[in-house]
């Protein structure tokens, strides 16, 4: 990844070839991008996103909603959608790019409806993803909730790519049903530390972690992580830490790294109108240096990849969630 | 066949080559927007708004979606006058379209500044007023919505100005518009710009407070279309028509019909705002379709559509 060039960003048509209910409100949408799309996504690296354009697409049909979704859908979309994606490959001329998406909103509740064939306008790839420096031999990759698909595209790559990191993953969600994961989560391979089936594919080993308990850890991915960071010994200097959450989790994740003196990239995540830096909506307050001054940088230009000692966050308490 | 037809437009002295800008704080400084759209398709372009010292902007969250709209509260955040005249006007030097500085500030004071220092910059074909800010605590709306102060303003920041244009933003949050169009045009104003957002509110029923971290914002977008048409046409009828200044119009445009919904109701120019954000290349898509409207109609000049729908 640290040696390709920065991909080339722009409007383009693709095609969906799957659109998958994995479980409860989870789903995969599979697009397909041909010609200067294929080649530009082809290049997009793990963290980056792209903004789809779901204006025109249409609705659920009404007796498919259920109570609660019904006033939340009426409401007139106009502004693309911004997605990460969960797996990029490239056969040939064209390129597959896969994005996890929970349907809850006006827009993600449209996304079910699209069928292969369907053909959408997505801006893209954008932002700045995941890096990895030179050196390093282990990368501890935390995820919350929605926080999941750059992570999982990010242990695919590591793992296809970088067969000297080894990459291990903390999954963390409210409950087992939440986690965004394709396949089930196998119980047998759990034990021998492969309980995540999208991970597993690729050989990346993978912890769980649960607020309720039901499957894996009970509590936090952040205290699995520290708690793996107390139990092995790893060079600081050659580890890497890569998170993609909650805010409050990321917090914890660049606090834990700060103490270990490890490096730390986050993917942080706002509300944004155009993800191309001219809206100016989805600031993120950075620290300038060493000063005690601040500056907003922008979500979608210079991010949502950041280095984890440079943000501020913005706690629970002003935290926003769709 | 399309020789015969021609969009071009006089704007306050300036002739462009069709009447598409995009608005203040939809276009960035132009090199953002330059990597989805040819700037150089455009008439005019107009900035982020410049004050004279750097602002870091609201908290966020700074933005909402709302019903075919979205609110924004942004908070004048932009790199200051001085950043933008070392690192921003060098690129819009090579633009073709004409370039207005949106000019923000605190005081009368803070406007007259970035206008003088700007006044001599070749660069810039003149400056857009934004005396219509809602997301601002001082300065912005608050002399937009008083004639009087709309008159000083206006006065003061023409005399600093030189030989650019001066292009007043007015606010639509005022009880009749003709009365503060008025004041600008009587004051010296150039041109009018109209309208800048609603201000407006959205509540997060889960946490019971408002969404976005200013509490208001401004809704832009197509749910405001109409009320900006009737806008526009009421400002050209009442007071632009016979003056001769000509208009900026725009709210919520997303095609060309829209934008031809504006000329027709008086404006010389329209002005396209949050569908950059949905659509970075739609202006150019705009300018193609004006001119086939024109045909189809069998209109030589789009002159002649200016206010047509009387």
């Amino acid at each position: 990844m640290t040696e390709k060039k920065a991909a080339t960003k722009g409007d383009f048509t693709a095609v969906v070839t799957a659109n998958k209910h994995i479980s409860t409100c989870f789903y995969k949408l599979s697009l397909q991008f041909l010609h200067e799309g294929a080649e530009a996504f082809a290049q997009a690296v793990p963290g980056q996103f792209a903004q789809l354009d779901l204006s025109s697409t249409a609705l659920p049909p009404s007796d498919k909603l259920k109570e609660q979704q019904s006033d939340v859908i009426g409401r007139g979309i106009i502004l693309r959608r911004p997605y990460s994606f969960c797996e990029i490959t490239t056969k040939d001329d064209k390129t597959s790019v896969e994005i996890l998406y929970c349907a809850l909103g006006p827009a993600s509740l449209r996304m079910t409806t699209l069928k292969p064939a369907d053909k959408i306008n997505v801006l893209g790839p954008l932002g700045n993803g995941f890096s990895i420096p030179q050196g390093k031999k282990t990368a501890l990759l935390v995820t919350g909730g929605m926080g999941a698909p750059p992570i999982q595209h990010l242990a695919g790559v590591l793992s296809l790519e970088h067969s000297d990191i080894y990459p291990l993953v903390f999954a963390g969600a409210k409950t087992k049903n939440k986690l965004p994961f394709e396949g089930r989560i196998d119980e047998i391979s759990k034990e021998i530390g492969f309980p995540i089936h999208a991970l597993a594919r690729f050989g990346v080993e993978s912890q769980i972690a649960t607020d309720d308990g039901s499957v894996g850890f009970h509590g936090p991915a952040t205290q699995c992580l520290s708690q793996w960071l107390g139990e092995n010994e790893v060079s600081a200097e050659q580890t890497i830490i890569y998170a993609c959450g909650p805010e409050d989790m990321l917090a914890e994740v660049a606090r834990i790294a700060n103490e270990k003196n490890i490096d730390c990239q986050i993917s942080m995540e706002r509300r944004m109108a155009c993800g191309i830096g001219i809206c100016q909506s989805c600031a993120v307050e950075c620290r300038v240096g060493d000063s005690p001054k601040t500056e907003y940088k922008l979500c979608c230009k210079d991010g949502p990849v950041f280095d984890a000692k440079e943000v501020i966050f913005h706690l629970e308490k002003d935290a926003h969630r769709l | 066949m399309e020789s015969n037809v021609d969009i071009s437009v006089e704007f306050a002295g300036l002739k462009l080559a069709n009447p598409v800008f995009t608005a203040s704080g939809t276009c960035g400084y132009a090199d953002e927007l330059a990597e989805f759209t040819d700037v150089n398709s455009l008439g005019g372009f107009i900035t982020k708004s410049i004050t004279a010292r750097p602002r870091m902007g609201n908290p966020v969250p700074r933005i909402v979606e709302t019903d075919s709209g979205m609110l924004n509260a942004i908070g004048l955040a932009n790199v200051g006058l001085d950043k933008f005249i070392e690192e921003k006007l060098p690129v819009l030097q090579k633009m073709k379209p004409a370039v207005f500085v949106n000019v923000a500030g605190e005081t009368i004071e803070d406007y007259c500044r970035v206008a003088q220092r700007l006044s001599t910059e070749q660069a810039i074909a003149g400056f857009e007023l934004n005396i219509s800010c809602p997301n601002v605590r001082k300065g912005g709306i608050t002399f937009g919505i008083d004639p009087v102060q709309v008159k000083e303003i206006t006065t003061a920041v023409k005399a600093t100005a030189g030989q650019k244009v001066l292009m007043v933003k007015l606010s639509p949050n005022v009880t009749d518009i003709s009365i503060i169009a008025r004041a600008a045009v009587e004051a010296g104003a150039d041109a009018l710009s109209l309208v800048n957002t609603f201000t407006a509110m959205a509540i997060d029923i889960e946490k019971q407070q408002p969404v976005l971290a200013n509490r208001t914002g401004g809704l832009s977008g197509p749910a405001i279309k109409p009320i900006a048409v009737y806008m526009v046409n009421k400002v050209y009828n009442e007071v632009t028509k016979e003056t001769k200044v000509p208009i900026l119009g725009g709210g919520g445009i997303r095609n060309a019909s829209d934008a031809i919904e504006f000329i027709l109701a008086g404006a010389s120019a329209v002005a396209v705002g949050t569908w950059n954000f949905v659509n970075p290349d739609c202006t150019s898509k705009i300018v193609s379709g004006i001119k086939d409207y024109c045909r189809l109609k069998e209109v030589s000049s789009i002159k002649q559509l200016i206010g047509a729908a009387g």
